[in-house]
């Protein structure tokens, strides 16, 4: 799929600033692309289903800037990475915009030069597995091979630039043959994970504790962005069962133990961005969206503290901005969409809400 | 006055019944979901209006269906297409197929319109409600055969048709179409948005059993004197 680059032109909806880095207030509302060239390498697995194809029909990938990813963003910006690390929230309404400003961050985050850990959605790993292995690395825990070497394979596309830097500082044995090494680089023990698909839970494992360890280190130091979609997936409930049909624990899944190993503030030189989602959740009421309802008291404690972000709705500037963007590529095409009544009947049906705003110009 | 309006205004039975028949007495008016008709002031209605809004205010009136909107994307015949697509009375899945089909249609169209040269783009139709009428134009049929007997023999007799039963029979068709000849595994919109748009461009099945059709009535033209109306 090849997204076009466009000649600079001005317009109200857009700026030619595509750098997160020096975006500031006087952007907010306005549209800008992400260079094709990027888009691949940053983004494998983290947007959402219809922004891809809005992506492929428009043959760009647009974001808009909005407060909150402005906010985060100068919020990581200034924090001090000696510290341990904080832990940012999104939260918000369904459709809001919260995985959209996740992936503004994280593509900040690229463009810095960071080692992006971006999981796309964390419910993804608590449901629809259908092959669960008995862990052989600890007894009463569950592999899933599948969504493990998925991940790995996307890690890969996205951070192939640092595989080579980083080397292992402990040596793994995965079976009675084959061990990997200590100071072999971080790219050979990847690799081993998409090939031996039995074995890819532990090596992710693996992978979260090297980065862990590596991450503020002062010597080839670099940064670490943690990026969960979905995060009250991982303190809930799970809709796996047992071969004797028991509920399966989250706590009892590999994938899921290491992942809140490394949203626990104890390591250094970092950032743990998280986006809450009631979407697909399991087992969470509908109107449910603030932090308290949706993590649980489990999740609750263990990500406090943290630093809350709240996602709304479109303001008015914003709406506009999306309205005439959908204008100038040719999304609206019923007549009446683009008068006033049109404006204000539209305006009425989707409350300014994004995702419901986008599905309604889909069909109008 | 009370005894005489009260006599009016119980239920009704009509004195032939029709095949499809409202219960409603037809003393009852329809009413008028259209914004434009209200905003009109006072001075600038015609004598005509005057007296329908006169009227208006003293008989009742019937209750709006669910299907009419004073939206301004409205459409009635997309109306009428998604009441002819409905199975066991589910508007909600069928009206979800067809708003699926326009966003499927309109998802194609910018598509090509955003990867054409400068020159090509102009010819592009990204409106999906504009490739909807005009596929079902393109499918209209415009003479019809109507089985006659004469003389103990059955004929079938080339006729002229209502506009009403044209596009009834656009309609139908397209939908029986996407409905038998549809691979297993490919949804109802996608083969409905393949077919809306073939047949805007006057190729597909739909459009061929439009030509067979006149091609039926042109070989039958040696009976047209059979009908008498």
């Amino acid at each position: 799929m090849e997204l076009e680059t466009r000649p600079e032109t001005f317009s109200i909806f857009r700026t030619q600033e595509n750098d997160p880095a020096c975006q500031s207030e006087q952007h907010l509302g306005q549209y800008y692309t992400v260079p094709p060239s990027h888009f691949h390498t940053v983004f494998p697995h983290g947007l959402p289903p219809r922004y891809q194809q809005q992506v492929k029909t428009f043959n760009e990938g647009c974001v808009m800037v909005r407060q909150p990813a402005l906010e985060l963003i100068s919020h990581l910006k200034r924090a001090d990475y000696s510290k341990p690390t904080l832990r940012y929230l999104l939260y918000g309404v369904k459709g809001s915009g919260k995985t959209m400003s996740l992936c503004h961050t994280v593509h900040y985050c690229s463009t810095q030069g960071w080692l992006v850990l971006h999981i796309p959605d964390a419910h993804l790993w608590v449901k629809n597995c259908k092959e669960l292995l008995p862990s052989s690395y600890h007894a009463s825990r569950f592999d899933q091979p599948i969504q493990a070497s998925n991940w790995l394979r996307n890690f890969r596309t996205t951070n192939e630039h640092f595989l080579s830097k980083i080397k292992l500082r402990q040596r793994y044995v995965w079976t009675k043959r084959e061990s990997t090494e200590e100071g072999r680089p971080l790219g050979e023990l990847v690799d081993m994970g998409v090939s031996r698909v039995k074995s890819s839970s532990d090596v992710v494992g693996a992978v979260l504790k090297e980065l862990r360890l590596q991450a503020g280190g002062t010597e080839g130091g670099f940064r670490l962005a943690v990026a969960v979609d979905g995060v009250n997936g991982l303190w809930g409930r799970t809709t796996l069962k047992k071969e004797d049909k028991s509920p399966v624990a989250p706590e009892e899944l590999t994938l899921v133990h290491n992942l809140r190993k490394m949203i626990n503030n104890d390591w250094c030189g970092g950032a743990v961005i998280a986006t809450l989602s009631q979407t697909g959740s399991l087992y969470a009421p509908s109107s449910a969206y603030l932090p308290q309802e949706l993590l649980g008291e489990e999740g609750f404690d263990s990500m406090d503290p943290f630093v809350p972000v709240p996602v709304s709705l479109y303001s008015e500037k914003e709406f506009e901005s999306c309205y005439l963007y959908y204008l100038d590529r040719h999304w609206l095409q019923h007549s009446h969409s683009q008068t006033e009544e049109g404006k204000k009947e539209m305006i009425f049906l989707s409350n300014r809400n994004p995702s419901v705003l986008e599905r309604l110009c889909a069909f109008l | 006055m009370s005894a005489s309006i009260t006599g009016l205004l119980k239920p009704w039975t009509p004195r032939l019944f029709l095949v499809r028949w409202s219960r409603y007495n037809p003393y009852y008016l329809e009413p008028e979901p259209r914004k434009e008709v209200y905003h009109i002031p006072e001075t600038e209605l015609t004598p005509e209006q005057k007296e329908e809004r006169e009227l208006k205010s003293v008989r009742p009136i019937k209750a709006a269906t669910n299907s009419v909107t004073s939206s301004v994307f409205n459409d009635p015949v997309l109306s009428k297409f998604v009441n002819m697509m409905m199975k066991d009375g589910d508007k909600i899945i069928a009206k979800g197929i067809i708003t699926q089909t326009l966003e499927n249609m309109k998802r194609k169209q910018v598509e090509k319109y955003h990867k054409a040269p400068e020159g090509k783009k102009a010819e592009i139709e990204c409106n999906p409600y504009a490739i909807f009428h005009q596929a079902l134009e393109n499918c209209k049929p415009v003479i019809g055969l109507a089985s006659i007997q004469k003389g103990g023999k059955f004929y079938q007799v080339p006729i002229p048709l209502t506009d009403n039963r044209r596009r009834f029979l656009a309609m139908k068709w397209m939908i029986t179409e996407c409905r038998d000849n549809k691979h297993r595994l490919t949804l109802m919109y996608e083969k409905l948005s393949q077919e809306l748009l073939a047949a805007f461009s006057k190729e597909g099945n739909v459009v061929k059993r439009k030509h067979e059709l006149h091609k039926m009535a042109e070989s039958n033209r040696a009976y047209a004197h059979y009908r008498w109306w």
